[in-house]
């Protein structure tokens, strides 16, 4: 063989190698990233996905912040003991206004992408507070503080504008208004509209009643919306069953 | 010998050397204290003492980024100034450079670590750090590169080491990777909290891409190319094959970035990625091997020395351990076998079968090796290095089966039905099922841990030992001069 | 090292020495490596043929594997291999071993159900994780409830109704119980009365007087109405879910964890005075498919307090 002989070049010129070492690491990443954003069917078609509300993005924050997805995977594989556990497989349009995504890496505990609406509010509510009165085998921590926390809301309105700058259809302009009455009807349309962020916030809480307390706006209040809404905005009947199968 | 080191003191920069070698072994304990915390919070939730700062969902980060960025980085930092230098023959282009990267690198771990324990976190994995310590990190990683590449252009040899190559390419793929994963928007300029650019199966994607990664070239490819100057020295042998250095090397750099979808098999992700990611899993089994082969193969030509050097015996299970997890990868890349594994404990085996057997002991023989030279004096004891030696071994090992264990368990609970293709168990039930294994692994963290301050006692002395002996030394020449003098 | 076994080495070195005696050698690639390499990249090659693989232009190829499955409509399908198709076949499997099974319990009335030993197994078999997974973390497992929070499922006290159906029901469309709070209507005397009342319909120690008083007011139009929800015996209706309160079984009121008659006359005081909203059992009927409902039905039902 007589590809040291050539490789003297390569490892006697730091430049060289700098530069050979770059394209060949940076191939795989190019070959299979930049197709996701280009090949439309990456993420389905499908009706009723939107943008969390003000409450529910403050949830998702809070989601994050207290590092649910070290333990729980939002994404449920197209493998039929997880199609019979918990429902439908996840699709990627479900996530596609999710930054960042969660889908997981480990499920100590379940799996949590359609978890909206398996439970009352009152039971996440305990469950959170202290997970071993519900499930006696739980290893969950308990989350006493979400309840005595009143949700901060102070920079409501930069977080959402953050989240419009990558993408997300929020709106602060009318004709951006008009286009997610469109895309969304006008119901969905209002809670997305920034100006009135904090005012459909408050409302969403009053009126959720999540954390059993309608005077006082706890981070309990967020999380429990959050949680609420997880996997039920897609009305899989109205689908036959391999339908989702062609756009892979 | 005294004399040779006198002179490379001067020749070579190695205060920065030092310092991050004790903050590496500072960043062991830390981290790994923190990891049996989490250990002991899964197996006793009670624990977590329903104080928010320590609630497993917090501390974990800050064990994952404690032993890799703290522990493993700046093991790199040190060994990579350390081996650059004396391979090049030459002194780190910049010592205030290097001054830099070592403050820097500690303030984004110090940083890392309280703003996550405070709630701040970017919730994507091994990337969790806030945008203010990723612009810093860029930073600090800049001048590292500048620094170790600076250094290489001085070199009085034309041929660059192989162990180089190593860690330029971590240096290399660390600065995309870390760069394009961290594209984010910050609520505000005075908000630590930030959005990632990209969304759903994207943002995966791209987080996958890095996190393999961060496996790939941060606790491998850089590892490697720790062992390609540790295990030759310390066994006093040449490197088995350089033909198989070359091919071994370009073929990781390739195929490793690849494969980062083997993470989401079976999700929503398109299933074209997902092919690519196993082919390329599997395609990386023999330039894998081709590492531990190299390391092998010296180390077996020196076989009378295993049997009477503690540090060899680091190295060896090192190799033995990064040969294993090498192979266990790319298996659970199948999609198949990744349908039972993912989500599960087998995962958790995976890495720490990586992790502490692979990225840990060859760390600690490298450090064996390196710190009683960089103090010109004597390892304190030998047979503390022992006494680490049985230690961590019985504790990967206590670790390892528990968590292949209870991760096999869970897989199969979850997916058992019974004659009448009913599910056999509810979730409830696999938690309570794997508890036992979770004991299992505090057990075996402990274990491994109290390895771990051992061998901080035995650097302590060994360092106090070299201080003193330095003390002596100038004490004796300035007799003499004064005698000469006289 | 001797500076014999250096030289002698050298030969097989590739001739670079760094930092002193770091060295080389030139050994040629292990044989068994280099094919075992091979045939890796062979078998990536196979992979990239038979399944979907390489993205080109605004798709990718699809591999020549393909996938026969069977449709929502009974329609058989062949399309190329990936993930969710692969899913349909593994469904239709599974449902072909399930389907004899609920088809039987679908078409079945509940009391032939009870009676056929063969569907009794294939119950408790389908019931337990159903139930385990869905229904224990509130109802606790093997239904024994928890006390304000959900109602104990094996006893035979039941808030709406123990038949199958009524459990049907219950399972397929949830419930809220809900009973208004009497805090402001009612004095703090009049609370303690009623309480007094209630506590005596289970057998309590009570002031009689009070007790007396009490029932006046339970059975008042104009003041409660409580025999409206709870009916004139006290015994329960089970259209809107108000509990029997002459049983000695609480759901809300924590009257046996109650140490002294005092303590017990508060908890229910309690119960009255704030009135209950918290009874919320979510309706399974989107989440469960209604053959899963019935069997939960049954299996509920022979926990132990079915009517
Ligand atoms: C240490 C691991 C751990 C962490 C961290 C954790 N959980 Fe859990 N979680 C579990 C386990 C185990 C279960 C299953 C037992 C149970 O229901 O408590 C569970 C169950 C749940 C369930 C019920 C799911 C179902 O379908 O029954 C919800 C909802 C949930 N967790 C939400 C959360 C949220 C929100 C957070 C973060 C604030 C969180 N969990 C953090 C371990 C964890
Ligand atoms: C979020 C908590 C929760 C879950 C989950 C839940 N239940 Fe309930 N269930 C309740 C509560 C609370 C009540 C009492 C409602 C009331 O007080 O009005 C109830 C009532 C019932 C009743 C009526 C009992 C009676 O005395 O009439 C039945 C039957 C029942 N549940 C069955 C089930 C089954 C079967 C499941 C699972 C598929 C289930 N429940 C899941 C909370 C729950
Ligand atoms: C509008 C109907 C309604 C009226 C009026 C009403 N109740 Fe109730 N009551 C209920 C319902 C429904 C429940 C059960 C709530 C649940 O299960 O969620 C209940 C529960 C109770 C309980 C708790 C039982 C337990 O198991 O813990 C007590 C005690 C009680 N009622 C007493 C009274 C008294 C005394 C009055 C009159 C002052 C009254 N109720 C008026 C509907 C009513
Ligand atoms: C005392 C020794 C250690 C103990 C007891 C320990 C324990 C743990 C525990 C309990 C977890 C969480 C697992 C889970 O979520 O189920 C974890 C995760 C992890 N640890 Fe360790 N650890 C130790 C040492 C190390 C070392 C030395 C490294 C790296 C050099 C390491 C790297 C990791 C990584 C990368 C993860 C994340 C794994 C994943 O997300 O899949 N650990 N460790
Ligand atoms: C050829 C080499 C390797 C391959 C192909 C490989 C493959 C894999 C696969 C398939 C997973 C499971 C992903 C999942 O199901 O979620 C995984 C996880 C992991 N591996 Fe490896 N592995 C290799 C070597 C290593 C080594 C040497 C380490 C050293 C530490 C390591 C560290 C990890 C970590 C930390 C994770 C967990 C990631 C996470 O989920 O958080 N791997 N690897
Ligand atoms: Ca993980
Ligand atoms: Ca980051
Ligand atoms: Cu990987």
């Amino acid at each position: 063989m007589n590809f040291n002989f050539k490789h003297e070049w390569i490892e006697t010129n730091v430049g060289l190698m700098m530069v050979i070492t770059m394209i060949v690491i940076s191939i795989g990443g190019l070959v299979e990233i930049v197709p996701l954003f280009l090949i439309k069917d990456t993420v389905e078609k499908v009706a009723g996905v939107r943008p969390y509300t003000p409450l529910e993005s403050r949830g998702r924050d809070i989601y994050l912040r207290e590092g649910c997805y070290l333990c729980h995977s939002q994404m449920i594989r197209p493998l039929v003991e997880e199609a019979v556990r918990y429902g439908h497989y996840s699709l990627a349009a479900e996530s596609q206004y999710d930054h960042p995504f969660q889908w997981g890496s480990k499920r100590t505990g379940p799996d949590l992408a359609r978890v909206g609406k398996k439970y009352s509010n009152e039971w996440q509510v305990q469950h959170l507070i202290a997970p071993r009165s519900m499930v006696p085998e739980s290893v969950m921590p308990n989350y006493p503080w979400l309840l005595t926390t009143p949700l901060n809301t102070s920079d409501l309105v930069d977080r959402l504008k953050a989240l419009r700058k990558v993408g997300v259809p929020y709106s602060l302009t009318e004709a951006e208004y008009q286009r997610n009455v469109k895309q969304f009807g006008a119901k969905t349309a209002e809670m997305l509209h920034i100006p009135d962020a904090e005012k459909n916030l408050v409302k969403q809480a009053q009126e959720g009643n999540y954390d059993g307390d309608r005077n006082n706006i706890t981070e309990m209040d967020a999380l429990v919306a959050y949680l609420q809404v997880l996997g039920t905005m897609v009305d899989f009947s109205k689908y036959d069953a391999d339908h989702f199968a062609k756009f892979r | 010998m005294a004399a040779v080191s006198v002179t490379s003191k001067e020749q070579y920069n190695f205060d920065v050397v030092r310092q991050f070698s004790v903050m590496s072994l500072v960043w062991g304990v830390v981290g790994m204290l923190a990891g049996v915390y989490i250990a002991a919070e899964l197996a006793w939730p009670l624990l977590n003492f329903d104080i928010p700062y320590i609630t497993f969902g917090r501390l974990r980060p800050v064990h994952t980024s404690g032993v890799i960025f703290g522990f493993g980085g700046s093991a790199l930092f040190a060994t990579s100034y350390y081996v650059v230098q004396r391979t090049c023959q030459t002194r780190l282009i910049s010592d205030a450079l290097a001054k830099f990267t070592f403050w820097g690198w500690q303030a984004v771990i110090v940083l890392a670590a309280i703003s996550y324990m405070l709630g701040h976190t970017q919730a994507r994995e091994y990337a969790e750090m806030e945008w203010p310590i990723d612009i810093l990190i860029e930073v600090v990683w800049l001048a590292y590169m500048a620094v170790f590449i600076g250094t290489i252009m001085r070199r009085k040899q034309p041929h660059i080491y192989v162990a180089n190559w190593f860690y330029l390419a971590f240096i290399l793929a660390t600065a995309l990777l870390h760069t394009f994963n961290n594209l984010a928007v910050p609520v505000s300029l005075f908000s630590m909290k930030s959005y990632s650019l990209f969304s759903g199966a994207q943002d995966a994607m791209v987080e996958w891409w890095y996190g393999h990664n961060a496996v790939g070239f941060f606790l491998t490819a850089a590892f490697l190319g720790m062992m390609y100057y540790f295990v030759p020295k310390q066994a006093g042998r040449p490197i088995y094959s350089y033909r198989l250095s070359i091919i071994h090397f370009w073929a990781l750099s390739f195929l490793y970035m690849w494969v980062g979808t083997h993470h989401l098999h079976w999700t929503a992700i398109p299933d074209w990625t997902s092919t690519l990611a196993a082919t390329f899993s599997i395609m990386l089994l023999l330039p894998s091997w081709g590492g531990m082969i190299n390391g092998i193969m010296t180390l077996s030509g020196a076989r009378d020395k295993l049997r009477t050097d503690p540090i060899l015996r680091f190295m060896a299970v090192a190799l033995s351990f990064y040969g294993m997890s090498t192979f266990e990868g790319p298996m659970m890349a199948l999609k198949s076998v990744n349908a039972l594994s993912h989500y599960t404990d087998w995962t958790i085996a995976h890495v720490h079968s990586g992790a502490l057997g692979w990225v840990a002991m060859i760390t600690f023989g490298s450090m064996y090796h390196m710190i009683p030279k960089l103090w010109d004096t004597k390892l304190y004891s030998q047979r503390l290095v022992y006494w680490h030696f049985w230690l961590a071994t019985i504790g990967i090992l206590l670790y390892i089966i528990a968590m292949w264990i209870s991760g096999i368990t869970q897989g199969l609970m979850w997916r058992t039905f019974d004659d009448f293709g009913n599910l056999k168990y509810s979730f409830a039930e696999t938690v309570a099922a794997v508890r036992p294994f979770y004991i299992m692994r505090v057990i075996g963290g402990l274990f491994f841990f109290s390895g771990m301050l051992i061998m901080v006692y035995n650097i302590f002395r060994t360092i106090r030992q070299g201080a003193r002996e330095a003390v002596e030394l100038e004490a004796k020449f300035a007799a003499k001069l004064a005698k000469a003098g006289a | 090292m001797s500076k014999e076994k250096l030289q002698s080495q050298a030969v097989q070195t590739t001739g670079h020495a760094w930092d002193g005696d770091l060295q080389e050698y030139n050994n040629p690639l292990p044989r068994w490596w280099v094919w075992a390499f091979y045939a890796t990249i062979v078998f990536a090659i196979a992979y990239w043929v038979y399944f979907p693989a390489w993205p080109i232009a605004n798709g990718f190829t699809h591999g020549l594997g393909k996938i026969t499955y069977t449709d929502d409509k009974g329609v058989r399908k062949t399309t190329d291999w990936n993930t969710r198709s692969d899913l349909m076949v593994d469904l239709n499997a599974h449902a072909k071993l399930q389907q004899p099974y609920f088809e039987k319990v679908e078409a079945l009335p509940f009391d032939k159900i009870a009676k056929d030993p063969d569907l009794n197994n294939f119950i408790a078999s389908a019931g337990k994780p159903l139930f385990a997974d869905n229904c224990a973390a509130c109802h606790q497992t093997g239904g024994a409830g928890k006390r304000g929070f959900a109602p104990n499922l094996a006893d035979d006290d039941w808030l709406y109704g123990g038949t199958y159906e009524k459990i049907q029901e219950t399972i397929s469309g949830g419930r809220h119980g809900y009973m208004p709070p009497f805090g402001e209507a009612l004095s703090g005397e009049q609370i303690a009365q009623l309480a007094s009342y209630v506590l005596s319909l289970s057998g309590e120690q009570v002031d009689a007087s009070q007790a007396e008083a009490g029932k006046a007011l339970f059975h008042s139009e104009t003041a409660t109405g409580c025999y409206y929800c709870h009916g004139n015996d006290a015994k329960g209706r089970q259209v809107i879910g108000a509990p029997n309160l002459t049983d000695k079984i609480w759901l809300w009121a924590d009257v046996p964890g109650a140490a002294t008659p005092q303590k017990k006359l508060a908890a229910v005081e309690t119960v009255i005075k704030h009135g209950l909203n918290k009874g919320v059992m979510p309706a399974w009927g989107q989440r469960l498919k209604p053959e899963q409902i019935k069997v939960l039905a049954v299996y509920v039902h022979e926990l132990g307090g079915g009517k």
